[in-house]
């Protein structure tokens, strides 16, 4: 007797499920397990003075987002046309945005 | 045994194309037989048959099936009647095309909850009995147009109904299928089975197992009608 | 267990009904799972990283002072230092020493800090991991920077700062206030932007707005603006990313929505055979309603499950040339994994359901016809 089609789709669902399941755990078990390079990050970002994360290195717009200066329209004012790529995911900080209209 | 009393159908009812096709039947048809409907194109053959097996609904007249009003039960309860009470083999087959033969045998089986195993069990010797055992993987739309409508009967007796109904079964086949066709509703009613029939094939009309020709005209019953 | 049984037979022939176009519908899943996996993806990514920056710059400095000269940030002199400090609720002021290096002979940019606390010796460096990649500098090697007045000084990597870090530190090179100073060019009595800390979170804004009005030439920059830009920065909405898969989720939903909307003749005349046969309108909605859910739980399922891999162990990969960009210097960061079943709900209501909906319903009406349609061929 050949396998009913229902019982391939019903133990693939539960596999898909049991898979979330793992995958929650995993997230569970590694969020715990990161808590420790959370504290050595927290550590480092306390003792330097660090305001923003090593993401993008091409510009110092995009470097130090939120050190980004109001007043350079025509080299690195943040709603410029971009041509990095990281900086279309960068869109301006809201400080900048909203600045002078608070 | 199944009673029409003064059915009528009228399609389009208050429309420009308003259409009368049954005018006024009462019929009584017997259990355990086999029965004819007879009458030209047109004449209602195959809304009579549709509104005695509970797939439509009389305008007015009531049916009666072993004593039981069925005119206006509920969808739900209908279908189960109808399910579990008539076999439905039609002109065309109405296999359904791009699966296999065996499923095509069991679906009308499906809605009841039925263990898989115990039915397919059932559906495998049915096949067996109409010598399709080996075909029972195949696509329907490969098998021939005698397979096609061995799997059609198959089907229709799958939830084991006392009536079986069929309408125009011969119109596709040739004599040879024909006569086939109708051994087959001879054995049938050997195990007690009643068989009501539409057709105007005078194989049919003429056959040995047939016991009562109902001529039909105009919506209306002319001759063999009343009881049997 | 009559109903559990009766479905299971309903999915067995919606099954057999979808197979019989294998490539049509094979073609759709696959497709259908790319969509979420991409879409999961970048919620994964996204929330993740918001988490991350959340959590790690919580600690970041309350308020950091720029002196703004024509229009362009400027060294800040350290006698603003006792003007702000006399303030009250200001804890204590310090100067920051920081700036860019770019580095001609790899290409890179780095970030030079001057720890507060002095770390390391005269003419030692700390650099951070993305540095040691990129210059191929180990502890013990030198590296060669290039003054402001043209000499060539050699620094000693003294320590490279630890992996688990690079998330802040990749492209960072840690050095001494003198060395600072002697690079750069930068005076004694100024330093790149003021550090203030105060005594009571709540009191930022108004003292953000004293050392304004007291220093008109700098701009405060509050905490929590820092931990907005990146709220911003990565938020749901925002991003490239978002905006190309929109377009190609509208795509797939006009072609889901043709595909699940679109009931042929043939499926017409199977639903009226269906209906002859013996089963009810509601059987019918059962089949349609499993056709539809078969494909797209499938499709969700599957796609969640690989962007969680995607994006937690395999660091993702597929995003890396966008986040890069440009970058010759790019942190290699583990996110820590977190599934947010709130936002996996919004996604399973965005992407099943509506298919799911979408093929039950143009069967609803070819489902309530009166089985004796199909006698008449
Ligand atoms: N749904 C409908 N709407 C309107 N008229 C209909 C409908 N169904 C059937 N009719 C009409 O009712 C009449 C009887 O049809 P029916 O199919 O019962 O005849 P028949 O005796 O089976 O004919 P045939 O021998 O050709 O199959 C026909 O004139 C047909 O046009
Ligand atoms: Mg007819």
């Amino acid at each position: 007797m050949t396998l009913r089609r229902s019982t391939v789709f019903i133990s693939f669902t539960a596999l898909g499920l049991a898979a979330l399941f793992v995958i929650a755990a995993d997230a569970g078990l590694r969020g715990r397990g990161a808590a420790q390079a959370l504290a050595q990050k927290r550590w480092l970002v306390k003792s330097l003075a660090l305001t923003d994360l090593a993401l993008f290195t091409d510009a110092r717009y995009t470097r130090h987002p939120a050190m980004a200066d109001l007043h350079s329209p025509f080299q690195d004012y943040p709603i410029s046309l971009e041509h990095f790529p990281s900086g279309s995911l960068m869109p301006p900080p809201p400080h900048v945005r909203t600045h002078g209209r608070r | 045994m199944i009673e029409l009393l003064d059915v009528h159908k009228t399609f389009n009812q208050g429309k420009p194309n308003e259409y009368v096709a049954l005018r006024g039947i009462t019929l009584a048809i017997a259990s355990c037989q086999a029965t004819v409907l007879k009458g030209p194109s047109g004449s209602g053959k195959t809304t009579l048959l549709s509104i005695l097996g509970g797939m439509a609904r009389p305008s007015a007249g009531r049916i009666i099936l072993s004593g039981r009003e069925i005119t206006s039960l509920p969808e739900r309860f209908l279908t189960d009647i109808r399910r579990r009470t008539f076999g439905f083999i039609f002109q065309q087959f109405n296999l359904i095309r791009g699966i296999s033969v065996l499923e095509n045998v069991m679906l009308p089986a499906y809605p009841c909850g039925e263990s898989h195993s115990l039915l397919r069990g059932r559906a495998l010797a049915l096949l067996e009995l109409f010598g399709l055992a080996g075909r029972a993987a195949t696509r329907v739309e490969w098998l021939s147009g005698g397979e096609m409508q061995r799997v059609a009967i198959a089907r229709a007796l799958i939830n084991d109904p006392a009536v079986i109904v069929a309408d125009e079964p011969t119109a596709h086949l040739d004599t040879k299928l024909s006569g086939e066709f109708l051994e087959f509703m001879a054995r049938l009613k050997g195990e007690g089975k009643t068989i009501i029939m539409a057709s105007h094939d005078p194989l049919v009309c003429e056959a040995g197992v047939v016991e009562r020709v109902v001529e039909m005209r105009d919506g209306r019953v002319v001759a063999g009608g009343g009881a049997p | 267990m009559g109903g559990v049984e009766k479905q299971r037979c309903i999915i067995d022939f919606t099954l057999s009904s979808l197979l019989r176009r294998k490539g049509k519908n094979g073609a759709l899943l696959v497709v259908y799972t790319l969509v979420v996996f991409l879409l999961a993806s970048v919620m994964l990514f996204t929330q993740a990283i918001r988490k991350e920056a959340a959590a790690v710059l919580a600690d970041a400095p309350e308020l950091v002072v720029q002196r703004i000269v024509a229009g362009r940030h400027d060294l800040i002199p350290l006698d603003y230092m006792g003007k702000i400090g006399a303030i009250r609720g200001v804890r204590a002021v310090s100067g920051r020493l920081w700036g860019y290096y770019y580095d001609p002979l790899f290409g890179a940019n780095y970030t030079l800090v001057v720890p507060e606390e002095q770390a390391g010796g005269l003419g030692e460096i700390a650099v951070g991991q993305g540095v040691a990649r990129s210059s191929m500098a180990s502890e013990g090697n030198i590296m060669p920077f290039h003054t402001h007045d043209g000499r060539l000084v050699s620094l000693t990597v003294a320590r490279v700062l630890p992996a688990s870090t690079e998330l802040v530190s990749s492209d960072l090179i840690l050095l001494t206030a003198e060395d600072f100073r002697m690079l750069f060019g930068v005076p004694a009595g100024v330093a790149t932007d003021l550090v203030v800390a105060v005594a009571n979170p709540a009191e930022v804004p108004t003292i953000a707005a004293k050392i304004a009005r007291l220093l008109p030439d700098t701009r405060p920059i509050a905490r929590s603006e820092i931990l907005r830009t990146y709220d911003a920065a990565f938020s749901w909405r925002s991003g490239i990313l978002l905006a190309i898969l929109a377009g190609a989720l509208l795509a797939f939903l006009i072609f889901a929505w043709d595909k699940a909307t679109g009931l042929s003749a043939e499926e017409r005349r199977e639903i009226g055979i269906l209906k002859a046969v013996g089963w009810e309108t509601g059987d019918v909605l059962a089949m349609k309603f499993w056709e539809g859910s078969v494909i797209s739980l499938s499709a969700f399922l599957a796609g969640v499950v690989l962007a969680y891999l995607h994006v937690f162990v395999a660091a993702a990969p597929l995003f890396e040339p966008v986040l890069k960009g440009w970058s010759v210097l790019y942190p290699r960061f583990r996110l820590t994994p977190s599934l947010d079943f709130a936002q996996l709900a919004v996604l399973f209501f965005l992407v099943v359901v509506p298919y799911a909906v979408a093929t039950i319903v143009p069967a609803w009406r070819a489902a309530t016809v009166d089985p004796d349609a199909v006698m008449r061929g």
